[in-house]
This record gives C-alpha cells, sequence and structure tokens, in this order.
C-alpha cells in the first residue's frame, strides 16, 4: 500500500495560539482515516493546511510519495485533493448542479454554459458513487444531508481522490449519518481516500480503519482502529481518564411532577407539531425523550417552558396547571430548562457571564431588594456558580462569547440547575460539545434527578438518551411511537419507533 | 490557559479597535477639513486652535459650551437608553418639543408658587415626551411596525402641531409665532442672574445643567444597580435570551421607551425654562438628532454619551467664538463640525450595527456564534 498523504513536521500559528505544533499524520491509499480531538485541537487547521487554505509555518507535504509546494487552494485541487467544510460554502439560490459546477462550468460554444452536460456530468458522478440527488432542486430547498451530499459531490466533480470530511456527522440525523457512511464506503470501495474529522468515538470505531488523535495543537497517538478501543481514544483526546457511560445508581422514582395530557402544540407554520402527547415524569427519575430532531420535540419543550401556546391539553406541574402562567410564573413553580439554542435562548452573547448567571433570580431576594440589584451578592453568585460548575474562564466580567462552547453549557446549567429545580428539561445538552464537556453535563444530569428532580432529557443523539434515561419515549411526528424502560431499551427497537415503524403496534402504552 | 489568552487577547482587540476607529474618523474629519479651509485661503491649524480656544479657553467659552451641551445630555442620554433596549429612537427629536411646549404652557399658564410649580413643569415635559414616544411604541409593539418609521412620522406630526400651536391657540403676540412668557415662578435660573451679573456674563448657562447631570448619575445608576436597569440592558442584549429567562419583553420595552421619551422631553422644558423662557416656533431644530448622534458617538452607554454630547456643546461654543473673534463664516465652521460629527458617527453607527446584529432574531446571532465556535 502507498502513502497518499504524508504531512511531516507542519506548525501553524495564529495570533496567540499554536494551532498545529510539529503535526505528522500519515494516510494510506484507500483507507479511511479519522482524525480526532476535541474541539480547538487543531484538526481544521491541519486540513486547511493541506487544501491550501492556510499556509504553514514549518512542515513538509507530500502527495502519493512526492513532495508537494500547495500555495493555494487550486494546487490542492490541482493534486486531487477535495474537503468538505464544517460549514458548507454553498449558494443557496443556486440549483445542485450549479453549485456542483460553479467555477468549473463546462462551456458549450464559447461562453454559454451548457446545461445538458452539466446534468450529465452530475448524474454520472452520483449514481457512481450512490448519492441519490436531484440536480435541479434549490440548495436552500434541501436538508443539511443532502446539502452535504452535493458538497461530496463537488469535489468529486473536480475529480477529488483524497476527501477531508470536517465534522461531517455534527449536522446530521442518526438515519442521515448511516446514508453518509454507506457513501463513505463506496468511495473507498472506488478507490478513494477518505480523511474523517469528528470527535464522536463511536462513529470511529465503525467507520475507520486508523485513526490519529490530536490534543492542543500536537499528534499525541497514531492506532489502528482494531488496535484500541473507545475508552483508550477518549484519554487520548482529553489528556485523562473519562468516563464514557455514565455510572448511575437505580433510579427511586416518587411523586409525580410533570403530568401532560393529550397535548397538543403548533409550529411555526402553523402546522401541528404536538399531536396529542401524553407522559408523566417522576420525582427521581430521567425520562429521555428520543427521536429525530423535527419531530415536535423543540414544540413540547417550549409549550412546557412557556414559549409556545398549548393548543389543547394539559401540563401541570406539582399539580399545579401550567398553561396559563407566564414564562416567568412557571420558572417560580419550578421549572428549569437548558434550551436547545444554546447560543440564542440560553445566553445573551455580549452580555458578561454574571449577568448571565442571574436571568431567573435577579428580581428577588437575596439577589435583589426592593427594585435595587446587589451587586456584591451578584458577584459572589456568579464567582461560586463558576467554581462549582468548573467554567473556565477569565473572570466573570467577561462576555459570554469569550467563552468555548462546552463553557458556556456550564454557565447555562449553573444557571438552571442553582434554581434547584423540581423540573429540569436539558434539550440537546450536549450538541456540538467535546468529550470532556459531556462527561460534564451528564454528571450533573444524573445528580438533578439524584437530588430529587424530575428531569426530561430531550435528545437526538440515542446513545445520551439510553445512557442517561430511566425511562424513554420515542416521538415521531408529533405523536409518541412507544416507550420503554431504560434498561431494556435497545437501539434497533428504538430506531425503529423513530423511523416511524411500530411493531407490537401499541403506541399508546406511552408514559406508565 | 489557551483559552484564557484567547479571551483577554480577543477582548484587547475590540476595546482596541473601537478607540482606534474613533481616533481614525476623528483624524480623517480634521483632514479633510483642513482641506475645505486652505481652499477657502484659511490656515487650518490657527482655525483648529481657535476652534479649542473658543470652547475651552475662557470662561465665558466654557459657559457657553456647557449652556448648549445641556439639552444634548438629555436627548442623547434619551438616545443610548432607547438604544440599549435595542430600539433605534429617531423620536427624539419630537419628543423633545413636544416637551418644551408643555414645559412653556405649564409655566406660563399657572400660577403657583416656585416649589410647586417649576417642578410641575418639569414634569409635564417629562410626561410630554413619554406620551410622544408612547404612540410609535405602541405600533412597534402591536402592529410590528419599525420604530424608525413611526417616529420619522411623529417627529413631523410633532412640528406641524407645534407650528399650530404657536400659531394659533397659544400665540401671545400678533407679529411672531410664539407662546406667553413663562412665569418667573418656573424658570431655570441663569448663573448671571444668581451671581448678579458677576459670574457668567455674555451666556446663558442656567442651571438646568445639574437637572441634566442629575439625569446621568440616575441613569447610570438604574443601569447599574437595578432591576429594571438590569431588564433593560438584557433585552438589549438579546430578545431570545431574556424571554426565556422570564423578562417581560413588552413591559420592558415599552418602559424604556416612555422613560427615553420623558428624558428627551424633560430635556426640551429645561431648555424653555433656562434659555428661551418662551415657545417660538422652530426655536431651533436638530436637537434630537444631534443627540442620536453624541450617543452612537458615545458608544451607547450613559457616561460616553455624555462626554459625547458635552463634546458636541464645546464644538458649537467654539464656532460661535470662531465666528466673533476671527471672522471665520460660520458655515465653514459647521463643515468641520459637520465631518467630524459624521466620520465618528459613521464609526458609532458601524458599532451599533453590529451590536444589533447580535441582539435580533436569531439567524444572525446564529451566524455570528458559528464564527466564534472553531
Ligand atoms: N483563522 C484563525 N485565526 C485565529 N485563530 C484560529 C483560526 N483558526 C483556528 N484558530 C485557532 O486555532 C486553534 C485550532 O482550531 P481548529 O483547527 O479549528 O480546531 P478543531 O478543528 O480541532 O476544533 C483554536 O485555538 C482556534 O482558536
Ligand atoms: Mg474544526
Amino acid at each position: 500500500m502507498t502513502t497518499a498523504v504524508e504531512m511531516l513536521g507542519i506548525r501553524k500559528v495564529f495570533p496567540g495560539v499554536v494551532a498545529n505544533d510539529n503535526v505528522n499524520l500519515s494516510v494510506e491509499e484507500g483507507e479511511i482515516h479519522a482524525l480526532i480531538g476535541e474541539n480547538g485541537a487543531g484538526k481544521s487547521t491541519l486540513m486547511n493546511v493541506l487544501f491550501g487554505l492556510h499556509h504553514p509555518e514549518a512542515g513538509v507535504i507530500k502527495i502519493r510519495g512526492k513532495e508537494v509546494h500547495i500555495r493555494k487552494n487550486a494546487d490542492a485541487i490541482a493534486l486531487g485533493i477535495g474537503m468538505v467544510h464544517q460549514k458548507f460554502k454553498l449558494v443557496p439560490s443556486f440549483t445542485v448542479a450549479e453549485n456542483i459546477t460553479l467555477g468549473s462550468e463546462p462551456r458549450h460554444r464559447g461562453i454559454f454554459l451548457d446545461r445538458k452536460a452539466v446534468h450529465d456530468n452530475v448524474m454520472e458522478i452520483s449514481r457512481r458513487f450512490g448519492l441519490q440527488i436531484s440536480p435541479d432542486a434549490r440548495i436552500q430547498d434541501l436538508p443539511v444531508g443532502v446539502q452535504q451530499r452535493v458538497e461530496i459531490l463537488k469535489a468529486l466533480y473536480r475529480q477529488a481522490d483524497i476527501l477531508i470530511l470536517d465534522e461531517p456527522t455534527a449536522v446530521l440525523t442518526p438515519k442521515e449519518t448511516r446514508d453518509l457512511f454507506g457513501v463513505i464506503r463506496s468511495l473507498v470501495a472506488n478507490g478513494k481516500t477518505v480523511i474523517f474529522i469528528t470527535h464522536k468515538l463511536r462513529e470511529v470505531m465503525e467507520i475507520s480503519d486508523r485513526v490519529t488523535a490530536m490534543r492542543d495543537g500536537k499528534v499525541v497517538g497514531v492506532t489502528k482502529t482494531t488496535e484500541t478501543n473507545p475508552t483508550q481514544l477518549a484519554r487520548m483526546m482529553v489528556g485523562r481518564d473519562v468516563l464514557l457511560r455514565v455510572t448511575k445508581t437505580e433510579a427511586q422514582p416518587k411523586d409525580v411532577v410533570l403530568q401532560i395530557r393529550d397535548l397538543h402544540v403548533f409550529d411555526d407554520r402553523n402546522l401541528k407539531a404536538v399531536q396529542g402527547v401524553s407522559f408523566d415524569v417522576r420525582a427521581g427519575e430521567i425520562l429521555g425523550i428520543a427521536g429525530v430532531e423535527g419531530n415536535g420535540q423543540r414544540e413540547l419543550v417550549e409549550a412546557i417552558v412557556g414559549l409556545r401556546p398549548a393548543w389543547n391539553g394539559e401540563i401541570q406541574v406539582k399539580a399545579q396547571n401550567l398553561t396559563t402562567l407566564n414564562i416567568r410564573q412557571r420558572r417560580e413553580v419550578g421549572v428549569s430548562c437548558v434550551p436547545e439554542d444554546r447560543y440564542v435562548r440560553g445566553v445573551a452573547l455580549p452580555a458578561s457571564i454574571e449577568d448571565n448567571l442571574i436571568v431567573n433570580n435577579y428580581f428577588k431576594p437575596p439577589i435583589a431588594q426592593g427594585p435595587l440589584l446587589k451587586p456584591d451578592v451578584i458577584a459572589r453568585h456568579a464567582q461560586e456558580l463558576i467554581e462549582t460548575f468548573d467554567v473556565r474562564t477569565p473572570s466573570k466580567d467577561v462576555p459570554a462569547y469569550a467563552l468555548s462552547g462546552g463553557n458556556l453549557q456550564k454557565v447555562v446549567l449553573a444557571r438552571e440547575l442553582s434554581a434547584q429545580p423540581d423540573l429540569f428539561i436539558a434539550a440537546q445538552p450536549t450538541r456540538g460539545l467535546d468529550i470532556g464537556s459531556i462527561e460534564f453535563v451528564h454528571r450533573r444530569i444524573v445528580e438533578a434527578r439524584d437530588r430529587g428532580a424530575a428531569v426530561l432529557l430531550v435528545s437526538a443523539e440515542l446513545e445520551e438518551i439510553m445512557s442517561l434515561s430511566d425511562r424513554i419515549v420515542v416521538l415521531y411526528e408529533g405523536k409518541i411511537m412507544g416507550a420503554i424502560e431504560g434498561a431494556r431499551a435497545t437501539e434497533e427497537g428504538l430506531g425503529l419507533w423513530m423511523a416511524g415503524i411500530t411493531s407490537e403496534g401499541s403506541p399508546e402504552a406511552a408514559g406508565h | 490557559m489557551r483559552e484564557k489568552l484567547r479571551t483577554i487577547t480577543q477582548l484587547l482587540r475590540n476595546a482596541f479597535g473601537r478607540s482606534i476607529g474613533i481616533l481614525l474618523s476623528i483624524l480623517a474629519a480634521v483632514m479633510v477639513g483642513s482641506i475645505i479651509m486652505l481652499i477657502e485661503g484659511q490656515n487650518p491649524l490657527e482655525i483648529y486652535w481657535l476652534l479649542i480656544k473658543g470652547a475651552l479657553g475662557s470662561q465665558r467659552g466654557l459657559l457657553i459650551s456647557l449652556q448648549r451641551a445641556t439639552p444634548l445630555i438629555f436627548t442623547a442620554i434619551a438616545s443610548t437608553l432607547a438604544f440599549r433596549t435595542g430600539v433605534f429612537n429617531v423620536g427624539v427629536e419630537g419628543q423633545f418639543f413636544i416637551g418644551a411646549i408643555c414645559g412653556a404652557f405649564v409655566g406660563y399658564a399657572v400660577k403657583l408658587p416656585m416649589l410647586i410649580h417649576l417642578p410641575l413643569t418639569l414634569a409635564a415635559g417629562f410626561f410630554g415626551g413619554a406620551l410622544w414616544a408612547f404612540f410609535p411604541t405602541i405600533m412597534r409593539q402591536k402592529l410590528g411596525v419599525s420604530e424608525i418609521i413611526t417616529t420619522i412620522m411623529t417627529n413631523y406630526i410633532a412640528t406641524f402641531l407645534i407650528s399650530y400651536l404657536t400659531n394659533y391657540p397659544l400665540r401671545h403676540t400678533p407679529t411672531t409665532p410664539e407662546t406667553p412668557p413663562v412665569q418667573p415662578t418656573a424658570q431655570l435660573a441663569q448663573f448671571v442672574e444668581l451671581s448678579e451679573g458677576t459670574f457668567g456674563k455674555g451666556t446663558q448657562a442656567h442651571v438646568g445643567i445639574f437637572i441634566a447631570l442629575l439625569v446621568v448619575i440616575v441613569m447610570y445608576i438604574i443601569f447599574k444597580r437595578t432591576r429594571i436597569g438590569y431588564e433593560w440592558r438584557m433585552v438589549g442584549l438579546s430578545f431570545p435570551f431574556s424571554e426565556f429567562g422570564g423578562i417581560n419583553l413588552d413591559r420592558t420595552f415599552i418602559g424604556g421607551m416612555l422613560v427615553s421619551g420623558g428624558i428627551a422631553g424633560l430635556g426640551g422644558a429645561v431648555e424653555i425654562l433656562g434659555v428661551w423662557r418662551e415657545y417660538k416656533d422652530l426655536f431651533a431644530a436638530g436637537f434630537g438628532f444631534r443627540g442620536n448622534l453624541a450617543a452612537l458617538l458615545g458608544g451607547q452607554n450613559v457616561i460616553g454619551s455624555t462626554i459625547a454630547a458635552l463634546f458636541y456643546g464645546g464644538m458649537e461654543a467654539g464656532a460661535l467664538g470662531l465666528e466673533w473673534s476671527a471672522g471665520v463664516p460660520r458655515q465653514l465652521i459647521d463643515i468641520v463640525v459637520g465631518l467630524i460629527i459624521f466620520f465618528m458617527a459613521a464609526e458609532g453607527m458601524w458599532a451599533f450595527v453590529r451590536r444589533i446584529k447580535w441582539v435580533r432574531g436569531s439567524r444572525a446571532v446564529h451566524r455570528t456564534t458559528e464564527d466564534l465556535e472553531v
């Protein structure tokens, strides 16, 4: 086997950060090579160097054994390197075919675009690699998973045979991820080489042949996938032992805290997103709501929290009807929530950490006294939460946008849990976080349960649902497809429900 | 550690970037102004020197600067308050005038001892301004009409309404459209009156400046130290976050707008009671707009806007002095002052646009955070 890519001693410095420090990477021809590491480890930077978007301060790159000088993006493309970025670079108003050929359109008699040639060419590639697509659809109308397919096609159209995928699964549903893996396998079967960036260890184990792990701009390990395991990889990435599966004791469910009956909720387009859902959550248990995103989870949570009216049905917390209460009143009843839009609802990005931490209690003692705030109490409050929740920040006065995703989520958790809620809702609480932060968030969720809170966990990550939940309910198209005890759930069974398939046909067994 | 470094450098970059921006805009204005002066055959260095000297070089200059700055402090604080809750209150102009006419009316039409009359007159100004802010606010909250459009409209209505009032029902003399003079019990004393001519001769500086500074201090404390101030700040920084946190958006927003209008109106009343003592139709336009600019210049914070208003007042006083002492045409000064304001406001405007992108709609926020997430 020959070496497709060899990067030797790569060094790349950004103002204040060494993003890549003497990095070596070697990728064999025809393999799926996973590049793993926490956020900020330097993975994207390394790949941008390879793709000619960054110029390294030092280092040598060899492609198929020959030393090359990649000065600009076009050089990399000419060498047969293609890259699908973390953030897609598609033109939303253009069609699939137009996006794919953008910049390298086949011309027909000089200046006119040869639409037929484009169409045929795209169809041919898409057939060869099993990438189903309709060339005339507009990007803005396509789901994320399909947009990603367009990005891959775009690279293949430019005759890439070394394909870099930068965190391709971060934005995908489980089903889309499985489809993507199928595509990746067919690419490799067709002789392509794939570099696959991720920080999800399950994916690494499932799809890759070899793994290179990075931490703090350095390579900290290279291994064959068959010779390693998730625990070892996690230790490499984080630099310490990480508990991948939360340890938790048997749940001790007590009284019903949240009771939902026949709930109907509309979404922003005035379509019914939640259709007659009923379930209970008891104190001291975690109820996991699984489901592919967009099946009513968002609307369900918003209806409970008070961001969205319930069209019909009952929402009770501690036997108190919530539907007539506003958000503040619901919070006062004992509802807390880590919202799924961390950056939009979870924090005010330009506001200080301190201010972000008091939005749920600034109006009452001890934070306020009458109309006045008490700055020293607020400062102490912030300092305490920053310490107990291990928020890595230079001070309580920096704006939230200065924090990394994981630390930002700790701020949200700190605020919402410090209210000692009776009902704690966590919506997609670890999306986009790295392993270290995920572990932290999971531990806090279990702690909240053990303290006696009723926990409602909404997540599209099956793994998260299965490892945390005492009971699991699956939402599909706004209805409950099935409910099962956490210990008895299997991924296959849940997967069927998530796809809308009922085996025994008793979806009404929900909740109890 | 790396993270820490990153945040610190980022903060430094922001602060540094902003001061550099302001400095550059001043420099640009001074340069363009110099070119115009050279074309006019004047020596720019001399003119700039005289401008500074006119504003700061004498007791009289300083007092004129203060007097000119007084109404601008009110309108700048009013604009800042609105900006901070996420609104562009272009209506400060109209609110200022409505406050002024209300002050003038209560000032002349009511007979009471000073201890009651003066506060009552000032209150009339405040409530007049607040009322004038109420309509666009309600239209925005209930109908979703942009406040920029509605406040521009209410500005026009204010001008026409006042023209009507001073020409017909409130008209005092047959020759000019103006109201009767306000009673002595409602006047704000000028320094020259207080000192019986020994202090502040040749100026109309009056004790209203202390009311202005009181407003500054009160607003500063409100923003920093009160529940309502926290609500204003948070709503201004992010609607979705505030809503999720349980803050009542409607109430906060309407309250902020009303107080903003009230402060503008109070400024109008103070200007009438301290300087004019009667309402002349079209007595001087542009107080509100200049307040908007001062707020942008001052980075939409209380202290910054106050400094910008003082600076603005100083420039005007300097320009007046120049006209008298050096015979430089006033228009030339106006151009230079305008240029400085223009360049600096462009910078401030840019900062505001950047900020409003954080605030409005989740889409914009998404985009920004994506960029942050490396
Ligand atoms: N264009 C850039 N300018 C400055 N710093 C950058 C830039 N791109 C990345 N960095 C920094 O380099 C480090 C590595 O980032 P990146 O390669 O994106 O990490 P990863 O992809 O592993 O999450 C981070 O600390 C990041 O802040
Ligand atoms: Mg990356």
